[in-house]
């Protein structure tokens, strides 16, 4: 039998609509500050809502664009952390979509600007790496889907060391399809709350480094967490809602708690995909109860303060969890204010003490796509 | 030490398609459309793929596709019944094409509302999604992109997910604009 390796999170870093870093977003969560705010990156009068959390100083004129805008600052502020030698895994939904916008607008439409590959090229030259990168792209579950890709290959020894890139921006394409399928939040997200109507978008983009443990222990690289286990799952329902019943939700994290060797008591808390949509935030929690069918389990999610940052909120909400466990915290839940009667004893408005040190983290996108992630402090 | 095996795969070029090692089904078809109304009639699709019209085509080559490679396999699959089966999908464009699609016509519309129908294409796992709903592919799916080797890398990496018991069997498609390839794997 072949040695399974550990593989823990050693470098991290991000940007978010609270600025540079995990802490300024973290206090922001904490102080139930939402980062949504009014939108002026482009006209919103036509559209459900006109806020969004968008990172400060981007620009949309700029040749670069805007995921690109937030990553360079991030990666080469870390370049030092990254090893040449890193397997690149990078997530997002629509990447540099902003460039197709400008081209189309200015009846340019080039195809190769917007590729995948053209995407994945640059950033694999920004963290001056050695190997070809893959592009991951599943929806809103696409990073965390990511991290659970390159966690398999450190587990079973393939890589021992995957550097794991998401970003996703606000842009003019996203956010006119989702008022399109009238899925925004009039005002902001409220997560969990009775009075939730839809979702707030955000952007945000970073990276966590992956390493089997055996090599972070020989490099005296910082260990805040262990990748324990991981889920991947599809409804096989409808493109764009979930499954009522969370079926394709449960069969992820019952996949993920039995690959981590785990039990409900072994859970402090759960960071929920908590869109603020009617229906994403009841079936998470129909897919709770019926998978940890003893005492609610404390959840929280922080799209009410980030927006849904798409592709990047399974990177955003791990490294939020990281926090949590190293402040044993559970978040509260940014705008949510009236719980719903399905959340009561799972969300709440005020931070609570996180009593255990395990997290699990959920996200869930377009077409049923389901990716549970489970991390140790 | 555990064998993986392609039990099945299907293929689409532009005017025909087939499966396994034989030949194309046949050559006479004009479009997508009347593709996947010709399968129907031999079988191929066991029922009615809903609003097949409406997808967009990365949509369309890859559940016919997928019909012909679980058709090659003998894997039986009725409606409703969701099965252990993964599915990964690689191209190098991704959805540019469905972003375009989209974009263009929003800005043609007076830049004031997108169209839905076409917005839910401008994921690159749109077509994989649609390809899980009828097939009812309940394990991983996921869209993945390689600077090259498309087809070594997916194969790869499905038979990784096989053993790594993501799933008990996996479906990998490589998809271009008017071309598919789809292979049905499983260990043994």
């Amino acid at each position: 039998m072949s040695k399974i390796n550990r593989v823990v999170i050693t470098d991290y870093d991000l940007v978010t609509s609270y600025g540079l870093g995990i802490n300024p977003l973290w206090d922001g969560l904490l102080l139930n500050k939402s980062a949504l705010g009014r939108l002026d990156r482009f006209s919103t009068k036509q559209f459900l809502s006109s806020n969004a959390a968008v990172v400060s100083k981007l620009d949309y004129n700029k040749s670069e664009s805007l995921v690109m805008q937030m990553l360079a600052p991030v990666i080469r502020k870390n370049i030092s952390s990254i090893p040449d030698d890193a397997l690149l895994i990078l997530a997002s939904t629509v990447g540099e979509i902003d460039l197709l916008e400008k081209d189309v607008l200015a009846s340019r439409a080039q195809k190769s600007k917007t590729s995948p590959q053209a995407f994945l090229q640059k950033i694999e030259k920004l963290a001056k790496l050695k190997k070809p990168g893959i592009f991951v792209s599943c929806a809103c579950a696409s990073s965390s889907t990511a991290i659970a890709q390159g966690a398999s290959l450190i587990r079973q020894g393939r890589e021992d060391c995957v550097l794991i890139v998401a970003a996703d921006s606000v842009n003019e394409f996203v956010f006119s399809g989702f008022s399109a399928l009238m899925a925004l939040d009039k005002d902001k997200a409220r997560p969990f709350d009775k009075n939730r109507s839809g979702l707030s978008l955000g952007e945000a983009a970073g990276f966590v480094l992956l390493m089997s443990k055996d090599r972070a222990k020989r490099e005296k690289r910082n260990m805040p967490v262990e990748v324990l286990g991981w889920g991947l799952s599809c409804d096989a329902n409808h493109m764009t809602g979930p499954a009522r019943d969370g079926n394709g939700l449960i069969r992820a994290l019952t996949r993920a708690l039995k690959l981590a060797k785990i039990s409900q008591t072994d859970i402090g808390c759960i960071s929920a995909h908590g869109t603020g949509t009617l229906y994403n935030d009841a079936m998470e929690l129909k897919a709770f109860k019926q998978v940890f069918k003893n005492l609610p389990l404390p959840i929280y999610s922080v799209k009410g303060g980030t927006g849904h940052t798409l592709g990047s909120a399974g990177l955003l909400e791990t490294l939020v969890a990281l926090k949590a466990l190293k402040e044993k915290i559970v978040p509260l839940t940014v705008g949510l204010e009236n719980i719903d009667e399905q959340a009561i004893g799972w969300a709440d408005i005020s931070p609570r003490e996180l009593k255990k040190d395990i997290v699990v983290i959920n996200n869930c996108g377009f077409g049923g796509i389901n990716a549970v992630l489970v991390i140790k402090r | 030490m555990r064998k993986y095996k392609i039990c099945g795969r299907g293929w689409v070029k532009k005017g025909a398609c087939g499966f396994g090692n034989k030949g194309p089904v046949s050559q006479e078809y004009t479009d997508l459309r009347s593709m996947y109304a010709q399968l129907k009639e031999k079988g191929i699709f066991k029922f009615t793929v809903e609003n097949f019209g409406r997808f967009d085509q990365p949509s369309k080559l890859a559940v016919i596709t997928i019909a012909l490679a679980l058709h090659d396999a003998g894997l039986i699959y009725t409606k409703g019944k969701l099965q252990d089966v993964g599915i990964i999908g690689t191209s190098i464009a991704g959805s540019t094409e469905a972003n375009l699609a989209y974009f263009k016509d929003y800005v043609e519309a007076g830049r004031t509302l997108g169209r839905g129908n076409l917005f839910i294409y401008t994921l690159a796992s749109s077509p994989l999604a649609e390809a899980a709903i009828h097939f009812g592919l309940a394990g991983p799916l996921l869209f993945l992109g390689y600077g090259k080797n498309q087809k070594q890398n997916i194969l790869e990496q499905a038979k990784f997910m096989i053993k790594t018991k993501e799933a008990k069997a996996m479906l990998a498609v490589e998809l271009s604009e008017n071309e598919a390839a789809g292979y049905f794997i499983q260990g043994r």
